[in-house]
């Protein structure tokens, strides 16, 4: 711990300046946050969960500390009881950034969930992350092992407590199987006081597939950093999200899919909308390795802008270093489409209702996809909310 | 007899170019009226007009059952009675029909129940069940986009239709079948506006009355022998008849759609 410990000092803090922060503003700085020896008192569960009819196994992390940790389908042990936990080979380099050298250095606890082979999970695991201690630096660390052949459903639903600022660092480490599959969904529901960077890594066994959702609800500032790296011959990856920004928050996606294995495939779909002072970013990289012939391999990402202070960037990118693959991209960034308006007004729809009608229908396309299910109706009524509310305080048309 | 459109002294440009000048019409409700002229002769821009798309530059009035029209937005427009049925009607993935119906009959202050209810009965009668749940307009041939246009008029009950080229871009059975489900609406609260280029139509849905643009003007208008002079002479016969000037070359602006009149193709 003591080598992560220099890493973490020696680095500095993001600034924006360097190419895997630009566009976000870090302002959550280490020397006013302390961190959390003993739990603060849980919150309650939210609303998004309260949809979700039955689980197989519930964990809650509570300032980075397990609380809860049980499953009838897997097989789950706190790292902090664990003599040897995996976090050794952990696949998020420690130096990527402060931030991850600050988890390596002072993570303390978290859950290692190994889900049997050839076992098949009937309900998902649920996941409660929460960061509840003022001024508290956080950092949670989830490993999940799905055994060969099985199929795994996990929800993570991440909050923090009202107004209180605070810093989370999860860890999240996935890694699928030969011939397994995992869907994961996130909801990312955090306190808009709160900062949460979320380094996320997928790890594709031969023939394996994962499914992974997000919808970003939360946080001053909210950022995942996912890298999915399709390892093994035959893999393939699904990442599917939504985000809606509002006041002044910032919602940050650092996508990179790495295709290695031969005829593997992937696919990223990602829509989001910002109003009033809020902006998202999203970087994508399909990076396809020398030996991954028969790739297939494409990212979308579409972003409305609805107020005019809001802010969308989108930058997709391709680095193909083979020449038997199939890849692409497509981006926009732009408000509600006049003609898509002008269509449902004439067919008598205020514009209003109209602009209502196509926030509905944005979002539905991602909807209909998220991993788990469930939780469609909750997810689509904050986001209609979200609208409505701007609509009738006059930050959108 | 009354009056369901009325159109007086229309003119109209755009960026400068003036597209009608000095168009006058009347369309009694119970009643087709086919408007039919080449292309460039302003057809498009008429129903565009009456709906209320903007960057037009409008002088004259229109009236829709009394009511002036170009003092009302779009959406009131329709709510009025007004209905368009698109040339090219816009995809919006993600709405899907059903639910996009229920918001403008609800808007139309229909009763949700008597809504549902409507919407089944016609989706059965124009075989449309299928596309309740798809996205607006997407992943629609180009005959299932008229279609589709055709059944949204059936559920919303306008008073005054403006077809524009329903027929274009279909082959000649769905042409049929978009003609024969316009003649079922034939109704005594109903007046219809049917633009189209080609005669071809009109073989399956008899207007009461046809006109010929040309030019931005009706340079005639009259009964089914206007559109079997067309048939055989085309629009020069009508010219010649009438005295105007023959178009010429540089004038007639071709659409992707006329040259793949036989193939569903959107542009």
């Amino acid at each position: 711990m003591k080598a992560a410990y220099e890493v973490f000092e020696a680095l500095s803090e993001p600034t924006g300046v360097e190419e895997d922060w630009r566009y976000v503003e870090f302002s959550t700085p280490f020397s006013g946050l302390k961190p959390v020896s003993t739990p603060g008192n849980p919150l309650d569960s939210g609303p998004f969960l309260a949809a979700l009819g039955t689980n197989s196994g519930h964990v809650r992390i509570i300032d980075g500390l397990v609380i809860e940790a049980e499953s009838s389908e897997a097989s789950v042990s706190r790292l902090s009881s664990l003599p040897d936990p995996p976090t050794s080979d952990r696949p998020i380099p420690v130096d990527h950034n402060k931030l991850t050298a600050a988890h390596a250095a002072f993570s303390n606890d978290g859950v290692l969930i190994d889900v049997p082979p050839n076992s098949v999970m009937s309900s998902p695991l649920v996941i409660e992350v929460q960061g509840v201690t003022p001024d508290s630096a956080t950092f949670p660390h989830v490993i999940v092992r799905v055994g060969e052949n099985a199929e795994a459903l996990v929800l993570v639903v991440y909050r923090s407590a009202e107004g209180e600022r605070l810093l989370m660092v999860p860890e999240i480490d996935l890694r699928v199987g030969d011939g397994a599959r995992l869907r994961y969904l996130t909801v990312q529901g955090v306190d808009h006081a709160a900062t949460l960077v979320v380094h996320q890594r997928v790890t594709l066994g031969r023939d394996a597939t994962s499914r992974v959702g997000e919808v970003g609800l939360g946080a001053k500032l909210g950022r995942l950093d996912l890298r999915v790296d399709l390892v093994g011959d035959g893999s393939s990856s699904e990442v599917v999200g939504l985000y809606f920004g509002e006041g002044d928050q910032t919602l940050d996606y650092r996508i990179v899919i790495d295709h290695h294995g031969k005829s593997t495939s992937s696919d990223v779909f990602l829509k989001g909308a910002v109003e009033d002072d809020a902006q998202s970013v999203f970087t994508g990289l399909l990076r396809i390795e020398r030996d991954a012939q028969k790739t297939s391999t494409f990212e979308t990402n579409r972003n409305l802008v609805l107020s005019e202070n809001a802010k969308a960037h989108s930058v997709p990118n391709l680095e193909i270093l083979c020449d038997d693959v199939v890849c692409g991209h497509a981006s926009s960034v732009g408000p509600l489409e006049e003609d898509h308006l002008y269509y449902l007004q004439s067919r008598g729809l205020n514009k209003s209702r109209a602009g209502r009608l196509l926030i509905r229908g944005f979002f539905q396309e991602v909807i209909d996809r998220l991993p788990i299910e469930g939780l469609e109706g909750p997810v689509s009524e904050e986001i209609f909310s979200r609208f409505v509310s701007a609509q009738e305080e006059g930050r959108v048309a | 007899m009354s009056i369901a459109l009325k159109v007086q002294g229309l003119s109209v440009s755009v960026v400068g170019k003036q597209i009608l000048k000095g168009l006058d019409l009347e369309v009694p409700y119970g009643e087709i009226h086919a408007m039919m002229g080449p292309n460039g002769s302003g057809k498009s821009t008429l129903c565009h007009v009456l709906t209320g798309k903007s960057g037009y530059e409008v002088s004259g009035q229109a009236f829709l059952n009394g009511t002036d029209l170009f003092s009302l937005d779009v959406d009131e427009r329709a709510r009025l009675g007004l209905l368009q049925s698109f040339q090219y009607p816009t995809q919006v993935p993600g709405v899907r029909l059903e639910e996009f119906l229920m918001e403008a009959t609800d808007e139309a202050g229909v009763d949700p129940d008597e809504a549902t209810a409507r919407i089944e009965a016609v989706a059965e009668r124009f075989n449309m069940v299928d596309f309740l749940k798809r996205s607006l307009n997407t992943d629609l041939s180009g005959g299932e986009k008229k279609r589709s246009e055709i059944f949204q008029m059936a559920v919303l009950r306008p008073r005054m239709a403006l077809l524009d080229e329903i027929d274009s871009g279909l082959d000649i059975d769905a042409v049929r079948q978009v003609a024969e489900e316009v003649d079922e609406m034939r109704s005594p609260d109903l007046g219809v506006l049917m633009i189209t280029h080609y005669s071809r139509i009109l073989r399956y849905v008899t207007p009461d009355r046809i006109h010929i643009m040309i030019d931005g003007k009706i340079v005639d208008s009259g009964g089914a022998e206007l559109a079997d002079e067309l048939e055989s002479g085309g629009y020069d016969a009508v010219r010649d008849r009438l005295g105007l000037p023959k178009a010429m070359a540089a004038e007639k602006t071709l659409k992707p759609a006329d040259f793949f009149t036989e193939t569903p193709f959107d542009v």
